[in-house]
């Protein structure tokens, strides 16, 4: 006979809240998962349908918060809700054992955790304003959009517009400063090559999804071709995508989306690149809760570099994120983030504010 | 003299022969299940090679933990003596950086293999060593293998009456072997001063490091800062000193490759381990993408650790250790297969006198040496000195830019044990621990 549940354990109830930022409009879905005994963990997700929360409500029935393993392979196809899953699960077997997940998982390698302001613009102008905006609330490391020439093919348009953006920001953001610079898979290989070539010497922390996954052989082409780092992952929905990369030479970074790979996974992900000497830098575009696991995650990695957060712009959103997770949370002091130092996540989630930011159903 | 008299008469091995057991009393190896026992459990030297060997057989090893002033405390030097039944003696080196008392007890594990046996026959016990170790060996049994191969070879060389080189085909340059110092100056003035020094003695080539430790991924401002220290070498060294930049492993693939892109202009005689050394494709990658010469090996065991860095032709340069390696004779082998892939040699030596004094013997000999490594710098240090005194001649200092060979049979000089004495062993020490600045572990 199988031994009993433990009710501090034993998974009873899973709930999803669906917010929106004010103003960026950004969405992203908090998980509240409860125990027998009433204790509480908190996940994050992207849009979950009703489909996906019933099949993950099934799946967490008559098991205990520590077992993600056999529920993630009793699942046939993957949910989208699966990581905000593991990190509710890993918040509760936190809250479980009186410890942070990071000291769950091995942890802590290190103290704090490098940051990466995720910025927005569309003209240098306005990439210019957002980098001394983030740079004033404390960051030194910001992830910028290739400027769009809408010449593909055009190598030196791109190159020469992309330079001058580099330049602008550079003497804005001033002295201490890095920079990744996002294609977000849009340039054709001929012209990522290109402009990695071009930038060998500017020492950008990388240039970030410079073509697409599709074609590994441009990917790998690009990459050795010159000597600028390139980070891959926000595409790669499937965690066995970053192994091929890894052993075909074409990746330096890797930067598994929390928001499909939850914890768990990304630690997978993180294990293989460790053989090949290869950072990661996890994808993160949602919001505080993630942000809380991820903090997490990076102190329970030898490898982690820097932990990308998207830089609310504007005051409304930031109160937003403050509400649902504290202040703390994602506050930069001089290019660092703070790790979380209570139990589980380490968060204290305010509920009320799921109600207040609740995003009205499609 | 049958093995049974001799181990008998000699006094303190009775017990290892007991061990190693004879023709009559063959140790038993059944006491697993395995599906195909060996035949027989030849001790070394006795029985099966005694008709083809010599008559000298090894009575006694006796290992030493020697700790000196002026030589960095995680590597007590770790020596092995071999005494023998003609009053020949064997001295050789195992020193491991951190593991001082791991190679002491791996190779008093060896005891078995060593006494009672013919010292002539080195490459058997090698083999025995290396195979007879089942797990194949890493650092620790690497390096303890290296010390009791050094000694044989001592022996051995002074049982044929002439100094190793000699039995290995030397020596290639009668003034002795090309070598390097390491350049302790940072400042631009330091440097031509150092300079200044090198042109006086005659010193050719000096190797430097980077200032920092790295991350996987780095910022421009570190990135820029190595590039920086690096071209301030070449500036105050001057164009015609060679300099070899070592990366000691702290920098990643992607890192390193951002880096030495940069340094192609310098004209680098060679860069040293841009990455760690456990994956060979992430080291012929950064081969690939730059210029400069690459170099690595010093952690790798045996020819077969490095069987696959010559493969895939990811190096440059092979830097394998005395020390580690498996002695003389896995150097000697680790040449001869970067020979035939036009690798060269710069064999690593950073411990102690003797296994330094054992590479310089393999250095004479083989076709593709470049230079050799002793860590010592253009003025005496205190370890020199030390040196001095135990073998009454300067130990790895250069004259006109080239170590001098010795004439004398063996390794070439006389050591004793009352020498060691003075300098007892204050136990092991670990390596340096480095952590970056948020407390994560990070390479020197």
């Amino acid at each position: 006979m199988p031994a009993p549940l433990n009710p501090r354990l034993e998974m009873v109830a899973l709930d999803a809240f669906p917010v929106r930022e004010p103003v960026s409009k950004r969405a992203y879905t908090c998980l509240r998962l409860r125990t027998r005994s009433g204790a509480v963990g908190y996940g994050e997700c992207s849009r979950l349908s009703p489909v996906d929360l019933a099949v993950l409500r099934g799946a967490v029935q008559g098991k205990e918060a520590s077992s993600f393993e056999s529920i993630r392979r009793g699942l046939t196809a993957s949910s989208a809700g699966l990581a905000g899953l593991d990190m509710a699960m890993l918040d509760l077997v936190g809250k479980f054992t009186n410890a942070p997940v990071y000291q769950v998982l091995g942890g802590p390698t290190r103290n704090q955790a490098r940051a990466l302001a995720r910025l927005e613009g569309e003209t240098d102008n306005g990439v210019v304003l957002a980098v001394a905006q983030a740079r004033a609330a404390g960051h030194r490391a910001f992830l910028i959009p290739v400027p769009a020439t809408h010449s593909p093919n055009h190598s030196a348009t791109l190159v020469n517009a992309t330079r001058q953006r580099l330049d602008r920001v550079r003497s804005a953001a001033g002295e201490g400063s890095d920079f990744v610079l996002d294609a977000a898979g849009k340039l054709t290989p001929g012209d990522a090559s290109s402009l990695a070539a071009a930038l060998e010497r500017s020492h950008l922390l990388w240039l970030d999804e410079p073509c697409r996954l599709s074609n590994l052989t441009a990917a790998y082409r690009i990459a050795s071709e010159n000597v600028t780092p390139v980070g891959f992952g926000r595409f790669a929905t499937e965690a066995g995508v970053f192994q091929n990369l890894l052993r075909n030479d074409a990746i330096d970074v890797v930067r598994p989306d929390l928001a499909l790979h939850g914890i768990t996974q990304s630690r997978r992900i993180a294990a293989v690149s460790e053989p090949y000497y290869v950072a990661v830098a996890p994808f993160h575009d949602g919001g505080p809760i993630a942000t809380a696991a991820a903090l997490n995650l990076a102190a329970s990695l030898p490898n982690f570099f820097i932990q990308q957060v998207p830089f609310a712009a504007d005051e409304q959103d930031r109160r937003m994120r403050a509400r649902l997770a504290g202040d703390a949370t994602e506050t930069v002091k001089d290019g660092f983030l703070q790790l979380p130092r209570g139990p589980g996540l380490g968060i204290s989630v305010n509920e009320a504010a799921f109600t207040e930011y609740r995003e009205s159903e499609p | 003299m049958n093995r049974r008299d001799f181990l008998a008469g000699a006094g303190g091995t009775v017990a290892a022969g007991k061990l190693a057991g004879s023709p009559t009393r063959r140790q038993s190896l059944s006491f697993c299940d395995c599906a195909l026992q060996p035949q027989a459990a030849v001790p070394p030297g006795a029985g099966a090679l005694a008709s083809v060997g010599s008559k000298v057989r090894i009575t006694n090893l006796k290992t030493f933990g020697v700790t000196i002033p002026g030589a960095p405390p995680d590597r007590p030097y770790v020596f092995v003596k071999l005494e023998t039944n003609e009053g020949l003696i064997g001295w050789g080196e195992g020193t491991l950086e951190g593991k001082a008392g791991a190679v002491l007890a791996c190779i008093n594990d060896f005891r078995e293999f060593v006494v009672g046996a013919d010292p002539i026959a080195v490459e058997h016990h090698w083999q025995s060593m290396y195979v007879h170790s089942f797990y194949r060996a890493g650092p620790v049994i690497g390096s303890a293998i290296s010390a009791i191969d050094q000694a044989l070879w001592d022996v051995r060389g002074k049982i044929l009456g002439v100094p190793v080189y000699k039995l290995l085909g030397g020596p290639n340059d009668p003034e002795g072997v090309r070598g390097y110092y390491v350049a302790n100056a940072r400042t631009l003035d330091e440097l031509k001063r150092l300079r200044e020094t090198a042109q006086a003695q005659g010193i050719t080539a000096f190797k430097g490091g980077l200032p920092n430790y790295y991350e996987w991924i780095e910022t421009n401002e570190k990135i820029t800062e190595a590039i920086r220290h690096v071209e301030t070498l070449r500036e105050g060294l001057g164009p015609d000193i060679d300099i070899a930049v070592d990366f000691h492993a702290k920098t990643s693939p992607t890192v390193a490759s951002v880096i030495i892109k940069e340094l192609e202009p310098l004209h680098l005689l060679w860069v040293e381990e841009p990455c760690p050394p456990e994956n060979v494709w992430a080291m012929a990658r950064i081969a690939r993408r730059v210029n400069t010469p690459i170099a690595t090996g010093e952690r790798l065991v045996a020819s077969y650790g490095v069987r696959e860095l010559v493969e895939k032709a990811a190096v440059d340069i092979i830097q394998t250790d005395a020390n580690h390696v498996g002695g003389i004779t896995a150097l000697w082998k680790v040449a001869a297969l970067a020979n035939f892939s036009s690798i060269s040699m710069v064999p690593h030596a950073c411990e102690g006198p003797i296994g330094m004094l054992a590479s310089l013997h393999v250095d004479a000999s083989i076709p593709n040496f470049l230079i050799q490594e002793c860590c010592g710098q253009a003025v005496p240090q205190v370890r020199d000195k030390v040196w001095e005194e135990w073998f009454g001649f300067p130990v790895m200092r250069m004259v006109n830019g080239k170590y001098p060979l010795p004439d004398k049979p063996g390794l070439g000089f006389e050591l004793t044990e009352d020498a060691l004495k003075k300098y007892p062993f204050a136990g092991s020490r670990p390596m340096a621990r480095v952590f970056h600045k948020d407390g994560s572990v990070a390479e020197w």
